[in-house]
């Protein structure tokens, strides 16, 4: 049966321009597509292949390259399958357009990677702050934000070995275990 | 030399010495009976119900799970406390009768563990409030939970315990790096000075900058509103 899947499911993306598509296992597709097409790809794939549930929307942000890959995850529970479509868009100004009207749930994935990324989604019907309500920092998962660096500014490191560890262990506890009572070397006797 | 100086000379304190035995007494009971509000910050909550229910009982060392922060004594904080949460910790602890003791549980809540460079989690708990016994790993096994609290029970018998006491006698450093972290504006719902003044526990570090600060920002606290339902709108008749 899913050779036969595979068939008409190839036959059915040849419909889109400028697809290429990857066969990662038995009930994995890849489909790298311009960014212009993804939303005839979606319709296509949820209106004539029962790819009904949009599970995701990831995002990827390559700094070098100067753009963002947003990718699709579709699944069918008619085929068991999912389909994975990525697209790359420009990383300025990052805008995008939206897939609610055709996937619902995609309301909350687009904004949630608005607050994470700062990518504009036309058409989303929320863009507000999801889960970081109280940051008012850039959107932290972007490349340039040096999260180390905001560490070091707003919080404090715990010392490194402080003299509390030092008589925990003096009275049997804390963390350091001798090598030589570690289990693996005792094993090799 | 004679052995009369080897005989060990005890200095006790002045006073009714009956009223030394009713405090005894007391730290004995309050030891004994423990109420144990578990904020469930991090993945270090998974160890708590094998610890609880029937495997290990903690309920066999008289401590027990409570609802509500006002009626428990120790504030259970089991792993990473993401900035956001800690906002709600301190409320939650503020708003603990003394006294009251807080332990971490889990290596994040003692240096980040492995959040150390995430931009959206406090790394040293003890910064924001005193912290009586941290349970370091990732994560503690009931067992360690378990010799951890029977720690802190020993303490609160020998009345080690008290760095409640801590957060008003240094309410500014505390109030400081609340600032630090949440802005200028930082305010909870709880007068801490004036709770000071009524534990009698104002100290030279109660009052300071920080403190000032907080005094020029702070909106005075209004009573709630008491009212039955979640619709918070007038109703329309
Ligand atoms: S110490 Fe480990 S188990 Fe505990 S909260 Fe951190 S990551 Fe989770």
């Amino acid at each position: 049966m899913s050779q036969e899947l595979t068939h008409w499911l190839d036959d059915l993306l040849e419909e889109i321009e400028g697809i290429k598509v990857r066969r990662k296992s038995g009930r994995r597709v890849r489909a790298d597509v311009p960014a212009d097409t993804l939303p005839a790809l979606l319709e296509l794939l949820q209106g004539r292949a029962g790819y009904i549930h949009l599970s995701a929307i990831s995002c990827v942000d390559w700094i070098e390259e100067d753009e963002f890959e947003l990718v699709y995850h579709v699944w069918s529970y008619e085929s068991h399958s999912l389909v994975s479509a990525h697209i790359r868009i420009a990383r300025e100004p990052g805008v995008y357009l939206s897939v609610y009207d055709l996937y619902q749930p995609a309301g909350f994935f687009e904004r949630d990677i608005h607050e994470m990324y700062g990518i504009h989604f036309e058409g989303s019907p929320n863009m507000e702050k999801f889960i970081l309500t109280e940051w008012d920092g850039p959107p932290p998962m972007r490349k340039e934000f040096d999260s180390e660096a905001y560490v070091n500014e707003h919080l404090s490191w715990q010392e490194y070995n402080p003299p509390w560890l030092q008589e925990l262990i003096a009275e049997g506890g804390g963390v350091i275990i001798p090598p030589e009572e570690q289990r693996f070397s005792r094993k090799k006797d | 030399m004679s052995s009369i100086k080897q005989i060990p000379v005890i200095t006790e304190r002045k006073g009714n010495p009956l009223a030394r035995v009713f405090d005894e007494f007391v730290r004995f009971c309050r030891s004994r009976s423990l109420f144990i509000l578990h904020y469930c910050t991090g993945c270090g909550a998974i160890e708590l119900p094998p610890a609880m229910t029937s495997r290990f009982d903690m309920e066999r060392l008289g401590i027990q799970p409570m609802v509500s922060p006002r009626q428990a004594d120790i504030l259970l904080i089991t792993g990473y406390v993401s900035i956001k949460t800690l906002k709600r910790v301190i409320l939650t602890y503020e708003q603990m009768g003394s006294p009251k003791y807080v332990i971490g549980i889990c290596s994040c809540t003692v240096n980040g563990g492995m959040y150390w460079q995430s931009y959206a989690t406090a790394k040293k708990l003890d910064e924001y409030m005193p912290v009586d016994l941290y349970i370091a790993g990732c994560m503690p096994r009931p067992e360690a939970v378990l010799a951890g609290l029977q720690k802190l029970m020993d303490r609160i018998h020998s009345g080690e315990a008290n760095s409640w006491e801590d957060y008003f006698r240094n309410y500014d450093y505390y109030l400081g790096n609340q600032q630090k972290l949440f802005g200028e504006n930082w305010q909870t719902p709880t007068d801490i000075i004036t709770e000071a003044k009524h534990y009698d526990l104002i100290d030279e570090g109660t009052f300071g900058k920080h403190t000032q600060l907080l005094e020029q920002h702070q909106k005075p606290l209004e009573a709630l509103d008491m009212r039955l339902g979640h619709d918070l709108k007038e109703p329309t008749e």
